[in-house]
């Protein structure tokens, strides 16, 4: 499962947002639905439209084209024919599916989960149309826009790249330069038509065609002065998109990725910053353990305690992609105590461990403004839990020095062994250093505190020997 | 551009080549018949360098001759939009001016010659700049690009410009003699 998280974390869309704004008002301003045919009155001019549209789309993500509509106060079918424009540009994916209720849920979760807000429950199971920026795409797009516009200027301003245009006055026939080799007549070096044979004269391009031009040089001139007028002033209507492209250039590019994982993506969010979604479809498809998704969960569950560790050890990487909230580590470690009933025991050591690395974990990064009150609320309740446990770990010393060394009759020290166990071969894990920082009141503390736990547990195994060894340690 | 490329031919042998030299007899046909011509979709067909196989014969009805397919490596040359050919000047005319390179015809029309250099009309019509430091006219050797190409079914035209940087003449023997 990928776990990138929510694209708008980790890139910064509001430059993108603004260079989406700037293309629509440079491009797309005076765009409109009408053909040109009907006549245009001041009700029915809808220029503009396409960019009100575009600006919309730059405040969601995948929306569906109904709920924009609806939002927009516009008729489906003529925002349709935007949506279709513009997809025809490549500035937007469309995603079209026919939707069951499973989907329009999927979609409104994703919704919810992506703006906070709630969408339209009520949805009949018709073909759902859905659109989307597509912002990789936009940014090479008004490049290469930009690029064809100047070049074409250019071009026809130093005459590049084009080919010469004949034409007869007598037939208005038109010839281009490719036929040279037919037209050229050997009496005298000008070109002739095919069928009247008089001579052809040059036509001037297109850009700038209202008058023909004999080549001569001052319309030439003149038209040239034209091109050059418009290429400044291209020059100076695109700066701010241009200034906008130079800024975008070196951003990481937001891509909400096509339908189907962006929602897979929200719903994922949903879940870990922790809204009790109680539309989430993939928590609602049973109890956990049943059905793929939700083991799939646990599993990553398990995963992200192990890196847990490795975080606690070397100490603050980057912890934010690890971050895991409690709540999800307790569901999960439950579902494996329960899972492996026989094995209650270690389970329940590893809840302990789970916790433990969790709380230095929440220790270490307490930015998280989010979890912040969580966190808050957990580190007090460990700091109260590990205070009782000391306190009993202390007066169980106090009855191990004082009573008989390493009596049977006393489940906290024939429990003790699992623990030491437990305990040391996580400590050949982890570094010595880390290990100092922690030993004076872990080792001490910390021992006794799963003696204690264990107890509660009330399950003893464990070899003789072992708990020899483990007082000597203790005492030595 | 150049490609070295596998054609195939039917060709058709009168019995009298029959006999010991039956193969070179049908290279060599091949050779004449098919060196210098031009196909629109593989451009001029500069030489024949091998040959690849040739198939069993079949007697047409009728004649006698037989057909033999042939399988046949060759070098053609097939001219792009964009290219760069070094191309020698045939003919100078007000509209601009005709030069081959190899078997393609390329015509440079007036505006796709710097807007410096001027029609000299005369007994050897040129394009000259205003200071006559270069003179474009026959038999002089011009680097041009292809901007547009005609392919038809059995010749290929194509329209250049020396209109760009590090385009124009290169060597004029004229000049030099």
């Amino acid at each position: 499962m990928d776990n990138k998280g929510p694209v708008q974390k980790t890139v910064v869309l509001e430059p993108f947002i603004k260079l989406v704004r700037l293309l629509a008002r440079a491009f797309y301003d005076d765009y409109t639905t009408k053909s040109d045919n009907q006549p245009r009155t001041a009700r029915s001019d809808n220029r503009g439209i396409a960019v009100v549209v575009l600006d919309e789309l730059t405040r969601k993500q995948w929306v569906r084209e109904e709920d924009l509509a609806k939002e927009l106060k516009l008729h489906a079918k003529q925002l349709r024919k935007i949506i279709r424009h513009f997809e025809e540009q490549n500035l937007i994916m469309r995603d079209h599916r026919k939707e069951t209720a499973k989907g329009a849920k999927m979609y409104s979760v994703a919704v919810a989960a992506t703006t906070g807000g709630r969408a339209e429950d009520k949805v009949k199971f018709h073909t759902h149309s859905y659109c989307c920026l597509n912002y990789p795409q936009i940014y090479d797009i008004v490049r290469y826009k930009l690029h064809r516009m100047k070049k074409k200027l250019k071009d026809e301003l130093e005459d590049r790249n084009t080919v010469q245009e004949y034409g007869c006055p007598n037939c208005q026939r038109k010839y281009n330069a490719l036929d040279a080799l037919r037209l050229i007549s050997m009496e005298d070096d000008a070109f002739h038509c095919e069928n009247c044979n008089s001579e052809l004269v040059v036509e001037c391009n297109k850009l700038t065609s209202e008058e023909v031009a004999d080549g001569d040089d001052n319309a030439r001139k003149r038209r040239r002065e034209k091109l050059r007028d418009m290429l400044q002033k291209m020059e100076v209507q695109i700066k701010p998109l241009m200034d906008q492209i130079n800024r975008v250039k070196d951003l990481p590019v937001p891509d909400f990725g096509s339908l189907i994982a962006w929602e897979a993506r929200a719903a994922i969010a949903a879940r870990e910053n922790g809204e009790l979604n109680p539309n989430d479809p993939l928590r609602s498809q049973g109890g956990y353990g049943s059905t793929p998704m939700p083991f799939l969960g646990e599993t990553k569950v398990e995963v992200n305690l192990g890196e847990g560790k490795e975080d606690v050890k070397s100490n603050g990487g980057d912890s934010s992609l690890k971050v895991l909230p409690p709540w999800m580590i307790k569901q999960g470690m439950n579902l494996t105590e329960e899972q492996r009933g026989e094995m209650r025991q270690e389970a329940k050591v590893d809840v302990g461990s789970s916790k433990l690395s969790d709380d230095k974990k929440s220790a270490m990064e307490g930015g998280d403004e989010k979890d912040l009150l969580k966190d808050e609320y957990f580190k007090a309740y460990y700091a109260a839990l590990i205070q009782q446990q000391q306190e009993l770990a202390q007066k169980q010393r106090e009855e191990e020095t004082g009573g008989e060394v390493g009596a049977p009759d006393n489940e906290l020290a024939s429990t003790s062994p699992n623990r030491q166990v437990g305990m040391k071969s996580k400590r050949e894990e982890e570094e010595d250093v880390e290990w100092e920082e922690e030993a004076p009141p872990v080792a001490v503390g910390g021992n006794g505190n799963y003696k204690v736990d264990l107890n509660v547990e009330a399950e003893a195994s464990g070899g003789e020997e072992e708990e020899e060894e483990d007082i000597d340690w203790e005492e030595g | 551009m150049f490609f070295h490329i596998v054609l195939e031919r039917n060709m058709q042998l009168h019995p009298r080549f029959f006999g010991r030299n039956l193969r070179e007899n049908l290279v060599s046909k091949l050779m004449k018949d098919v060196e210098g011509t031009c196909s629109g979709r593989h451009g001029f067909v500069v030489a024949i360098t091998g040959i690849e196989s040739v198939g069993k014969g079949l007697i047409r009805d009728g004649t006698a001759f037989v057909t033999f397919p042939v399988k046949y490596q060759c070098v053609v040359f097939r001219p792009f939009k964009g290219e760069i050919l070094e191309a020698v000047v045939t003919l100078v005319n007000k509209m601009g001016f005709f030069a081959e390179a190899g078997p393609v015809q390329i015509f440079v029309s007036k505006h796709l010659i710097p807007d410096d250099m001027e029609f000299q009309a005369g007994d050897m019509p040129n394009y000259t700049t205003s200071d006559g430091s270069v003179k474009i006219q026959k038999e002089c050797e011009v680097r041009l690009k292809i901007i547009g190409t005609r392919v038809d079914a059995t010749e290929i035209f194509c329209v250049g410009t020396i209109k760009d940087d590090f385009l124009g003449v290169i060597n004029d023997p004229a000049a030099a003699a």
